[in-house]
């Protein structure tokens, strides 16, 4: 097993887990209604919760220990996708960036369940019901949101549009790609992104909102490698304010 | 533009002040559903509360939040509209609520009905039985025979089978969450060692 | 999470002698049995009204009491406070939730009460006025507030009015990790490093004055708090809540190295009350009327969470949709 390939898909997906939960959870206490307070909350501590237990598969495998990793590093030393950075804007961006990445979230981890890396099979199946639960909360909404008012229509269609070029980034490739193919640890992204095309397009076909061609999008891709939007250090450097009073403090 | 110690509350740039009071010409409330869970497979669905919601499936929706959040003891959950629950008369002092009822059962069997006791006031309504009857008043005097009563009920709830919104038995595995939530849990806070290291220290 | 220093001020309600004599003793008989009330029973006045605005005033403490503590929410430093917090904050919101549908079992809708608090026609908790500087307030919250609303929500989880007893029982069943969560954080900063241990008194020395503010002033003997106090709607005194307080948590302050900037506050053995400075209650009514160091933010926030979520609202609306008053 290639482990410097696993690590490289370890990272980025718990890196993906922790940049999207933080910014759930800046709505509780913000949100258009309390009922969504509470459930980005709850997607907020399980994405949290899902990168807590990659950064110790990652521990295991030689990193350091997961507060270090998630509280120490700088934005070029983050492997998320650009789309889970952004700000949450209004409420239409950010149930749609929870609908188009969690979709890819859902497949992504049903794919690993049948990962050949233990740990990682282990995990997927063990979250198997929360990552259901998001996709379920999200298509509800879309569905609600998607074909009600003139106004929601026209907000979330215009967030769509904007988060597409980001959503397709998600499945930006890695070097490593054949490697963790060929070693039964990954179907890999392409692989991915048809299953996510397949699910978005059939979700959004219970809506009144359209689906531009995908083809003719160009992907926002570097996230993979360390390259983001201005909007990553700011965020990190406010997540690890405390922490960085005294990093080998207990808090 | 108001200053704020919350780095959030500053990224929404609240204004110095608002220039009318606020208000909206018509009250945006959702309709009302009552909400009830089920804790282990088998157990009878019990009353934890309302939501307020636009449909059934939001409802559903939103309870999962409301009162399931914490997953785990949790295998169902249902919602039924609240004007679709008929209530009956409320006793108290030891009166049981079905002996103030008068009438004979029809023995229709026209409409499935869901019926809901309450054994002790402050306590939830829990699922007590099915009956099917002709109509509400009807499914009230089929419960008094058919129905079980180990104690004195003071209020009676019933629905129409059909105005329940459930969960998917398939669907149960969406409270089965990550065994590493132990944060939510008070057992996960021990620190007598720490008072106890910093006290010696200090004597 | 939510304080004492309910007013209970004179209002405006059909006068007990103009209730049915002979209802209004079923009523009491009922009370004095020990059995709960429940939405369809009959009940007077005065009692409909005080139970709103207890309730109405429990949710809005509590969903305001999110944004204080709400503050550090993005800041938690590591895994486990990070989660611990959201959580929190989470409950809290959720116990809003809850209440507001306890109060509307009485008849005013949660729109009408959201409304009213976004209007500061209806109070909360005086202490969520107060700004959260450091971590360490944040840590003061989780304990020492909210071990203070436990001791009110106990009392009152044992009053009379059904729904208002089933939502409590809830929120302490799902309060007993912050009270532990809050304690754990203040311990290790109690007995952290020196850096930590200066955050963590700076709180104390900033939040005790709201602390023992929080409880509210002594009750005036009236004619209302003794009718309130026999309908159960009204469980422990003001001060008897306070001691309560001062009795479980001071000793577990101190045994932390922590001082409390009080010269005069101390357990007079003799009396078993604990003595102590007369809060400033011109303070307490001036921050309570508008003029704190936070109202104005509080307020704002939940002004424009309201008007951003609209459309969201607008959108779900069902246009044949009426409003119902829930069950129970």
């Amino acid at each position: 097993m290639n482990v410097e390939a696993l690590k490289d898909l370890l990272y980025k997906m718990a890196d993906d887990q922790l940049v999207l939960g933080h910014r759930n959870s800046e709505w509780t206490g913000f949100g258009p209604l309390l009922e969504e307070d509470i459930a980005f909350s709850s997607m907020a501590q399980d994405k949290v919760g899902q990168s807590w237990q990659l950064y110790k598969i990652l521990n295991e495998l030689g990193e350091n220990d997961p507060d270090t990793v998630a509280f120490m590093r700088n934005a070029d030393q983050f492997h998320n996708c650009q789309f889970v950075e952004l700000p949450n804007g209004e409420y239409d961006f950010s149930l749609i960036r929870h609908f188009l990445f969690d979709t890819a979230e859902l497949l992504r981890f049903q794919f690993l369940s049948e990962s050949s890396f233990e740990p990682l099979a282990l995990l997927a199946k063990k979250i198997k019901g929360e990552t259901k639960y998001h996709s379920m909360h999200a298509n509800i909404w879309v569905k609600q949101l998607g074909s009600a008012t003139e106004e929601s229509v026209s907000r979330l269609q215009t967030s769509l549009n904007e988060a597409l070029p980001y959503a397709l980034g998600i499945f930006e490739e890695s070097k490593f790609e054949d490697d963790l193919i060929t070693s039964g640890i990954f179907k890999g992204e392409a692989v991915l992104k048809e299953a996510w095309m397949g699910e978005i397009t059939k979700i959004l076909n219970k809506s009144s909102l359209s689906l531009p061609d995908l083809t003719s999008i160009e992907p926002i891709t570097g996230g993979r490698n360390g390259i983001h939007s201005e909007h990553l250090q700011p965020m990190l450097d406010e997540m690890s304010e405390v922490f960085k009073v005294d990093p080998t403090a207990e808090w | 533009m108001l200053e704020s110690l919350d780095p959030r509350v500053n990224r929404l740039g609240l204004p110095d002040s608002f220039g009318s009071p606020f208000g909206s010409s018509s009250l945006d409330q959702f309709e009302t559903y009552e909400a009830f869970v089920m804790t282990k497979p088998g157990k009878p669905f019990e009353h934890v509360g309302i939501v307020h919601a636009p449909n059934e499936e939001m409802a559903w929706l939103f309870s999962k939040e409301q009162y399931t959040r914490r997953g785990m003891i949790y295998c169902a959950l249902c919602v039924i509209k609240t004007e679709n629950v008929k209530v009956s008369a409320v006793t108290d002092n030891d009166l049981d609520v079905y002996t103030t009822i008068e009438g004979e059962y029809s023995g229709q069997e026209k409409d499935s009905f869901e019926v809901f006791h309450l054994i002790k006031r402050g306590k939830q309504h829990k699922h007590s039985g099915s009956v099917m009857a002709a109509d509400f008043e009807d499914a009230m005097r089929s419960a008094n025979q058919s129905i079980e009563r180990p104690k004195t009920v003071y209020n009676v709830w019933i629905a129409k089978t059909e105005d329940i919104f459930s969960s998917d038995e398939e669907d149960a595995d969406i409270w089965d969450t990550l065994k590493e939530k132990k944060y939510r849990d008070a057992i996960d806070y021990k620190a007598a060692d720490k008072i106890k290291a910093f006290k010696e220290e200090q004597a | 999470m939510y304080g004492g220093g309910n007013t209970f001020e004179a209002m405006k309600a059909t006068a007990l002698v103009d209730e049915d004599p002979i209802k209004l003793a079923e009523f009491e008989a009922r009370i004095e049995r020990g059995e709960k009330i429940e939405p369809s029973d009959w009940m007077p006045q005065l009692y409909r009204k005080q139970l709103i605005r207890m309730i109405e005033q429990h949710a809005h403490s509590e969903i305001i009491g999110a944004l204080p503590e709400g503050t550090w929410i993005t800041r938690a430093p590591g895994f486990k406070r990070k989660l611990a917090l959201m959580a929190k904050v989470q409950d809290e919101v959720g116990h809003a939730q809850l209440l507001y549908g306890a109060a509307e079992t009485l008849g005013k809708s949660r729109e009408d009460m959201i409304q009213d608090l976004i209007n500061g026609k209806s109070k909360y908790s005086n202490i969520f006025n107060y700004p959260a500087f450091t971590w360490a307030d944040s840590c003061f919250i989780s304990w020492l507030v909210d071990a203070g609303a436990i001791v009110n929500q106990v009392a009152n989880s044992k009053g009379s009015y059904g729904p208002y007893c089933r939502a409590l029982e809830r929120i302490c069943a799902e309060e007993s990790f912050h009270l532990k969560y809050g304690h754990h954080c203040v311990i290790h900063l109690a007995t952290g490093t020196k850096k930590q241990r200066e955050m963590m008194q700076a709180a104390v020395n900033r939040w005790w004055a709201p602390m023992m503010h929080f409880f509210g002033p002594s009750d005036k003997i009236s004619v209302h708090s003794e009718i309130l106090m026999k309908w159960k709607v009204k469980m422990a005194s003001n001060d008897e809540c306070r001691q309560q307080f001062l009795d479980m948590y001071v000793p577990k302050i101190w045994e932390l190295g922590l001082t409390i900037p009080d010269d005069k506050l101390m357990k007079n053995e003799a009396t078993g009350q604990w003595e102590y400075t007369e809060p400033d209650w011109d303070e307490f009514k001036r921050v309570i009327n508008g003029d704190g160091p936070c109202n104005k933010e509080r307020l704002a926030v939940r002004r424009k969470a309201e008007e951003r979520g609209r459309w969201v609202r607008e959108a779900l609306l069902a246009p044949k949709a009426k409003y119902v008053t829930p069950l129970a």
